[in-house]
């Protein structure tokens, strides 16, 4: 019983980073029709920032060695601190990557292109400032909570916790927002035509701007979880979870949020099965369940059957 | 102010539009006065949809000068259009949300929420048909109540004019007679439309003026009357030599 409940907390918490991470595909996949491969460095510089705004210190290895901000702030402030950060460089990047392709009506897909491109530039900008060397959020940070609490028996890290907590908060109010408000529903119109939407008068470009800018905001949350649960293993430390995001949007549908949030949870219950032993396995098993998937529903488990767009 | 009273609505200066290297449209002056409703006929590939296009700047206009009220709107993004008052009502139709929602989606730029609601209720009373199905799934509605439902998420916008794309194409003669009807009754409340059409004699019967496009290029112009009266346009667009 225990055991079961460790394991359920274990594969709800990293489903939920998926789950995070893949609502952020969703989110710009929606309006653009393309994956910004850029997400997953979004997600890595949430991570930094988390560290930085809690008063680390840089390494020996980057430019910017030895550097450490004047002042150190509490990880619940930092935190959705260095989500906006997060945020402002996706905009950044929808400014760069994706906008002038845009401009030029040129195709969609070269945006894929042009995202990778500023995913390597992102990645290899934060090793050239801060090296390469993988950096611990101390737990510490979470100061006056203990570092583990039981529940039912089972020793379940207070970390896991609030990034259970903290991403069924954002997931929740995302929903609220785009089912229930005056920009949610733009975006969706924006989703399912873009032509349309204009002609009704909602300003496509502003809608895909929020789009970027709530997915980095989400990519950057996730980013500073991660970074206090597992610590921060890297420049490429995004990369393994944007692959992970990836497979968990496909698995839930394409531009489906519900499904998102779903693939998510199931790719990392799936995971948490895995014994110890072979933890080496574990991305044979989600990717393997995907593909088992893939082939009963190619749609993804809540997509629908795309439609042929001209 | 008292310039642009005397000025058409719309007003369509020496107009060109080109995709690559293939013009569409050739030097097209079209006028559309405030209260008219003008035709604007033409079959397949005459360049009808493409003129709607570059009014709601969809394409650019690569000649030719674009006037609402008097002033140049050539250049202006999409949505300012609709702030304008340009509603354009284009074939293709929204099919995942319900009745409502779509509805409710061609106020978008409107803040005023009573108004909204009257405005909705005034729809479903010129569309009871939508009234009906307001709940269900747009893309579940036949092709007739679909045309009826863009018709009315385009003037939930509150526009002054209303431009639509061939309403009447792919349904019954019973369903063409009760989309034109509607469109009359709204002329006949005050509304500006601008109806593009190949069922030229549909389109007359309620139309105060009309256009005839051939190739890109305007062959005839003149009113409802003289049009349906036209040797040359019986032959080609009704089918009574």
């Amino acid at each position: 019983m225990q055991d079961l409940t460790q394991l359920l907390l274990n594969g709800l918490s990293t489903g939920a980073v998926y789950a995070l991470f893949a609502l952020g595909y969703t989110l710009v996949f929606s309006v653009l029709g393309v994956i910004n491969f850029a997400h997953g460095a979004v997600f890595t510089l949430g991570a930094y920032f988390t560290y930085f705004l809690i008063g680390g210190a840089a390494g020996a290895n980057g430019l910017l060695a030895g550097l450490q901000l004047p002042f150190a702030l509490p990880f619940w402030l930092a935190l959705p601190l260095a989500g906006l950060g997060a945020a402002a460089v996706a905009l950044l990047i929808e400014r760069t990557a994706f906008a002038p392709l845009r401009q030029r009506n040129a195709d969609p897909l070269l945006a894929l292109i042009t995202s990778l491109g500023a995913g390597v530039v992102l990645v290899n900008l934060i090793q050239l400032l801060v090296g390469a060397e993988s950096y611990a959020i101390p737990t510490g940070a979470l100061a006056g909570l203990p570092a583990a609490v039981r529940i039912g028996g089972a020793q379940v890290r207070s970390v896991q916790l609030l990034l259970l907590l903290v991403a069924a908060v954002l997931l929740t109010l995302l929903t609220l927002w785009i089912d229930g408000t005056r920009s949610g529903k733009g975006l969706r119109a924006v989703s399912e035509d873009p032509t349309t939407a204009r002609l009704l008068g909602i300003p496509s470009d502003r809608m895909i701007q929020i789009a970027f800018g709530l997915s980095g905001f989400l990519a950057g949350i996730a980013g500073g979880l991660v970074g206090l649960s597992v610590s921060i293993a890297g420049p490429y430390f995004g990369i393994g979870y944007g692959l992970k995001g990836l497979g968990v949007l496909v698995l839930g549908g394409l531009g489906s949020v519900p499904g998102a949030v779903l693939g998510g949870l199931i790719i990392g219950l799936a995971e948490a099965c895995v014994p110890a032993d072979l933890s080496g396995y574990r991305d044979v098993v989600a990717y393997g369940f995907l593909f088992v998937v893939l082939l009963v529903r190619p749609q993804g488990l809540l997509g629908r059957v795309l439609p042929s767009k001209v | 102010m008292s310039a642009t009273n005397t000025a058409p609505l719309l007003a369509l200066e020496r107009l060109s539009v080109r995709y690559g290297g293939v013009t569409a449209l050739r030097s097209l002056d079209l006028v559309v006065h405030h209260g008219e409703l003008v035709t604007l006929l033409g079959s397949n590939g005459a360049g009808k949809s493409t003129t709607l296009r570059a009014i709601s700047q969809l394409v650019p206009a690569a000649a030719g000068t674009l006037r609402w009220n008097g002033g140049v709107i050539n250049g202006l993004p999409t949505e300012r259009t609709v702030k304008l008052g340009i509603a354009h009502c284009p074939e293709g139709r929204r099919a995942r949300q319900s009745v409502a929602d779509n509805l409710e989606l061609g106020a978008w730029l409107r803040r005023d929420r009573n108004a909204i609601r009257r405005d909705l209720e005034r729809c479903y009373s010129l569309f009871p048909r939508l009234a009906e199905r307001r709940t269900q799934a747009a893309g579940s509605l036949s092709g007739g109540e679909q045309q009826m439902l863009a018709i009315g998420r385009a003037l939930m916008a509150q526009p002054t004019l209303l431009m639509l794309d061939e309403p009447s194409l792919g349904l019954a003669p019973k369903l063409v007679a009760e989309v034109m009807g509607a469109l009359s009754n709204l002329h006949a409340d005050g509304l500006t439309i601008l109806l593009v059409e190949q069922n030229a004699q549909a389109a007359l019967d309620i139309a105060d003026r009309g256009y005839v496009l051939e190739a890109g290029e305007l062959s005839l112009e003149g009113s409802a009357a003289e049009l349906l009266g036209n040797p040359a346009l019986r032959e080609a667009y009704l089918g009574t030599g």
